[in-house]
């Protein structure tokens, strides 16, 4: 019985689990169609490819992510050192960039 | 006097058989069978199918308040790519609530409770759906099991009306490396159905 509810428990949890990343923001890619807008291509910049989405503003891009000067204005991650990038895998370290307008610096997940 | 017995016993008797070829005739043997469709939304999200659910059912009974319930469904949901490569190259899918689409044949029983013009019904069987995602090109074969709950209400002695909420949970196997994945759903339905 303990192993049957443990079971339904397992199942349950796998249903609901999420993702730290999405077709939005996040996501392997190697071309749009991959994602929701735009897939930075794989490459050191954006290791494994990197879906994100336009942006002009910090307001315009999803939660715990900042929108940097790069590619015309692109989402990337936030991050306060390098472990924090850890989730997106091999070539990723927090990095200071600037942030879209150039007034202002942001650290971001990216490569290199 | 022998002859006026037999003469009345004679009319008991054929008064007798009229009234029950009467009785026959006014009420006869309700059929055992009986078909119906339905129209309802079906909840679905990751990999389980959500949409506009159409419903069509043969049911036979199998005893005084039990009868089988054999249906065939199709739902009919969104059409978005909701599918990605996670960092780890695994393929995940965060489909919404009515999203897919998906075509099922199941087995079930019905147990009724009570008798009447409003009778109480729970319902449980085992399906197997095929499901498809088109945009994110995924296709699975999914088992699901049914519990549901509903209410048949007596229009005439051969339609009814029903109403129906069920949950689904099961298992499917999905392309695209998705493999083994939960189905968990929920419906509500309403619809007719007539004695053959």
């Amino acid at each position: 019985m303990r192993m049957r509810l443990a079971s339904l428990f397992a199942l349950a949890l796998v249903a609901c689990q999420d993702s730290d990343v999405s077709r939005e923001v996040g996501a392997r890619c190697s071309d749009n169609s991959e994602c929701d807008e735009r897939c930075l291509a794989p490459g050191a910049d954006w290791p494994g490819g990197f879906c994100t989405v336009h942006c002009e503003v910090d307001a315009d891009c999803p939660v715990e992510t900042a929108c940097i000067e790069e590619e015309g204005g692109v989402c990337a991650f936030i991050c306060f050192a390098d472990p924090g990038c850890a989730f997106l895998g091999n070539g990723y370290s927090c990095k200071e960039v600037d942030a879209r307008g150039g007034a202002t610096k942001r650290t971001v997940c990216r490569g290199l | 006097m022998s002859r006026l017995v037999a003469i009345i016993m004679l009319c008991a008797a054929v008064a007798h058989a009229d009234t029950a070829a009467v009785s026959n005739e006014a009420e006869p043997d309700p059929s055992d069978q009986i078909v119906g469709v339905s129209l309802g939304v079906a909840v679905g999200g990751r990999v389980t199918p959500g949409g506009l659910r159409i419903s069509g059912h043969y049911h036979y009974q199998l005893s005084d308040h039990d009868w089988f319930d054999g249906r065939a469904t199709f739902i009919f949901g969104g059409n978005s790519p909701e599918c990605f490569r996670d960092r780890m190259d695994d393929v995940v899918c965060d489909h919404g609530l009515a999203d897919g689409q998906a075509g099922e044949l199941s087995a079930n029983i019905r147990r009724f409770f009570g008798s009447g013009q409003y009778m109480p019904f729970v319902r449980a069987g085992l399906g197997v759906m095929l499901v498809r995602f088109g945009p994110d090109d995924v296709t699975g074969i999914a088992f699901p099991l049914h519990a549901g709950v509903g209410l048949r209400v007596l229009l005439t002695p051969a339609i009814a009306l029903n109403a129906e909420a069920e949950l689904e949970v099961g298992v499917g196997a999905f392309n695209r490396g998705l493999g083994a994945e939960p189905q968990v759903g929920s419906s509500i339905a309403a619809g007719a159905e007539f004695r053959l």
